[in-house]
């Protein structure tokens, strides 16, 4: 048996890959990074990817399984992702096949029903976060939240936190922290705070590795809806009800209505559906409309991408513009005009 | 008279089969630095077989180790780290030349110098597996004293040649025979190339009888379960067997009269015959069908 | 040795040990074991690891040790080469080492 690498880019090399995830039922996702495929003779007995921080699709053909094939590949994937400077590292499973994993070092973050698991490689990574996160608890009054990923901050997200800040005592604002959007995270994460600094009642927190990341909702990064959207929004609301807001004592969670974009709507609605049972009421808050028509981020990106500058200056806060207009955004600019239509 | 009949290949960064390699009892071990390991784990591997070496006994079985050759960035580290690990036997790759052995040789004279370890401890294998190195075979085979025995590298080889391996290796025959014969000359052992089909049993079968039919002393194997298969083949057959012993006794025989010439039914025994004779006796020791009257 | 970056060696394959050594940004050493053995080996495992890090002189460092039941010359052989890559450092002192 030995690793062979798949050059991507390469459709018969990649055959090889896409062919074998078939026979087990899988497919080679859009996003995967790096693959690599187990070969036994002229056979590919195995396969595995790198996609962030996030080992998939991974299979290994049932009859040899139990013969470390799974444990070689998933060591390469883990080299290649320290390599690339990641070294927390998460892989969705089913349950079933929790115990191929456990031994390698992967631990169990959560499992939802009998549909998937979630593991990453630390013992108590996310027992971790939570201790850390806990210091932020408000014991008095309603404590609300909001998750925002605000490429870049603009006057509507403002809108709705100002909005849902009004209807608590205490507001969790989560930054999504992965790094795909073309704003950088410090960078929206340093906007976010300049645009709020007058809302006396908002922490404000980075989301980390288990709110909207790759790790517990890949599809949200995907331009398209795929089947995995709504199993993986599931997934995302169920760890956010289920094991962040007990911690924060958070009650409440306030979603922007998207008339836009399909997954961040099928996203709400797996929020609307599952937290309730976790005692975490959704509220979903019509968006700020401007001339007729809602403010969203895409429309300050593509506004951007066209250098429409006096028509941006409408739809964000001064804090942004500001900005926008600093050396620092030159090279985002650039990558917006780029490629103008991306989806974060 | 140290039998070779199976050198197992151990990929070097894999630490179950570092560890584990001897309990499948070929006749030699070999650590592999070289080909199986990646340009990323080299350093691994290194450290891997270098304390595992150094920790664990192997129990009597001969230990060897494939370094990368002194052309690339990781030879002279490997030659630095396994002289220190001590393995019975360095084994060079890719070898096309006299001054590639003394090279290599130098190397490890100047660190078995800088430790303390006497001067030739280590002992050396070279691996022809390129054009050149077979057509040099013979003064690579008698290059060192060190020189235990060269070994046939024929997946390098046969993309060389432009073909590549069949079943009954027609492509390998004038290479064969080189090493063969350029071992016969200098005195040390011959072995015979990897056959890389583990699935293919009846081929790999097949293929040692060829080998030791054209006088190999054995082969170089990947698979642990081909270790067994090779050692069968290469049990004597009673009649050998007999025939061996028949020329130890006459030499014990003359040996008892103080004679110099050795004779058996009317013939000399020269020194081919005696160390062929030898050498069966050893293959049956370790086959175990040596029968029970003979002590030796 | 200065430990530069994070350096991981090692494999999750069986008898094997993936080890990874960062900086720690305070004093002292940190070992973080996940290891199947880790109620019987534990404490050796620690063992093994301080006594390698004092003989290469690596202070003030976290180790991650991903654990599959590797022999303890295997656990030297890991973080040797983790060290020495998170330490950047690419010409081994061959005599130091011994």
């Amino acid at each position: 048996m030995e690793l062979r690498e798949i050059v991507l880019s390469l459709p018969t090399d990649r055959r090889m890959a896409e062919t074998f995830l078939q026979s087990q039922g899988l497919r080679l996702e859009e996003d995967v990074e790096y693959t690599v495929v187990a070969v036994e003779g002229d056979r590919v007995v195995g396969t595995g990817s790198l996609s962030g921080k996030v080992l998939k699709c991974i299979a290994v053909e049932p009859a040899l399984q139990g013969q470390g094939i799974a444990s070689q590949i998933l060591s390469e994937l883990v080299h290649e992702a320290f390599r690339r400077g990641r070294d927390h590292l998460f892989l969705f499973t089913r349950p079933e096949n929790e115990t191929v994993f456990t031994p390698m070092g992967f631990s169990v973050v959560e499992r939802m029903e009998k549909d998937l698991v979630l593991l990453e490689n630390r013992a108590n990574g996310f027992v971790q976060y939570l201790v850390a996160l806990r210091n932020h608890r408000e014991e008095v009054g309603v404590s609300g939240s909001v998750v925002v990923n605000c490429n870049p901050f603009t006057l509507g997200h403002r809108y709705l936190l100002e909005y849902a800040a009004s209807r608590v005592h205490t507001l969790h604002v989560f930054v999504v922290e992965e790094d795909r959007s073309v704003f950088p995270t410090e960078v929206r994460f340093k906007l976010v705070q300049e645009g709020t600094q007058d809302i006396n009642n908002i922490k404000l927190h980075r989301g980390g590795p288990y709110i909207i990341s790759s790790a517990t909702f890949p599809s949200y990064f995907l331009k398209e809806p795929s089947e995995g959207t709504r199993l993986y929004g599931r997934f995302d609301a169920t760890i956010f009800g289920k094991r962040i807001c007990p911690v924060l004592n958070i009650t409440r969670r306030f979603v922007g209505e998207e008339p836009y974009c399909p997954v961040t709507s099928i996203y709400n609605q797996c929020l609307y559906d599952i937290l309730p049972k976790y005692g975490v009421q959704v509220e979903i808050i019509p968006r700020l409309e401007k001339g007729g028509k809602a403010v969203s981020a895409s429309t300050v990106r593509k506004l951007l991408s066209e250098g429409r500058w006096r028509e941006t200056k409408d739809l964000v806060p001064p804090t942004t513009f500001e900005f926008l207009q600093s050396e620092e955004a030159r090279p985002i600019l650039d990558r917006l005009k780029k490629a103008p239509n991306s989806r974060h | 008279m140290k039998l070779r009949r199976t050198m197992l290949y151990v990929p070097g960064n894999s630490a179950a089969m570092v560890k584990d390699a001897h309990i499948y009892r070929p006749d030699t071990v070999m650590f592999d630095l070289e080909d199986s390991v990646s340009y990323r784990e080299k350093d691994a591997a290194r450290f891997l077989v270098y304390q595992t070496l150094r920790t664990l006994d192997y129990e009597g079985v001969e230990t060897a180790v494939r370094i990368n050759g002194l052309d690339t960035p990781y030879g002279r580290d490997d030659i630095e780290a396994m002289v220190r690990a001590r393995p019975n036997i360095i084994r060079i790759p890719k070898t096309e030349k006299a001054q590639d052995v003394t090279d290599v040789e130098t190397e490890i004279e100047r660190v078995e110098r800088k430790i303390g370890l006497p001067i030739g401890t280590i002992k050396l294998f070279a691996a022809i597996e390129t054009p050149l190195g077979v057509l040099n075979a013979r003064e690579i085979a008698c290059s060192s004293n060190r020189l235990l025995g060269i070994a046939l590298g024929a997946e390098d080889l046969v993309t060389s040649l432009r073909t590549s391996r069949s079943k009954d290796g027609i492509e390998l025959h004038y290479a064969r025979s080189q090493v063969l014969y350029a071992a016969r000359i200098a005195g040390i052992n011959a072995i015979d190339t990897v056959y890389s089909n583990v699935q293919d049993e009846e081929g790999f079968i097949a293929e040692v009888r060829l080998i030791k039919q054209l006088g190999f002393d054995g082969k170089s194997v990947i698979q642990p379960n081909q270790i067994k298969l090779v050692h069968r083949v290469y049990t004597p057959t009673e009649e050998e067997i007999h025939k061996a012993l028949r020329v130890l006794a006459a030499i014990r025989e003359a040996e008892s009269k103080g004679s110099g010439v050795i004779a058996l039914d009317g013939r000399m025994v020269d020194k081919p015959i005696v160390e062929r004779a030898r050498w069966t006796i050893e293959l049956a020791k370790a086959s175990g069908v040596v029968p029970e009257e003979v002590k030796l | 040795m200065r430990i530069l970056h994070s350096g991981t060696a090692g494999t999750l394959e069986s008898s094997d040990v993936m080890i990874t050594v960062e900086r720690n940004p305070e004093k002292g050493l940190i070992i973080e074991l996940e290891s199947i053995s880790e109620a019987r080996f534990g404490n050796r495992i620690r063992e093994v690891i301080t006594d390698t890090l004092k003989k290469l002189q690596v202070q003030d460092v976290k180790v991650r040790v991903q654990d599959r039941s590797a022999l303890d010359c295997t656990i030297r052989a890991r973080l040797t080469a983790a060290v020495f890559r998170a330490a950047g450092i690419e010409k081994y002192p061959w005599e130091e080492l011994e």
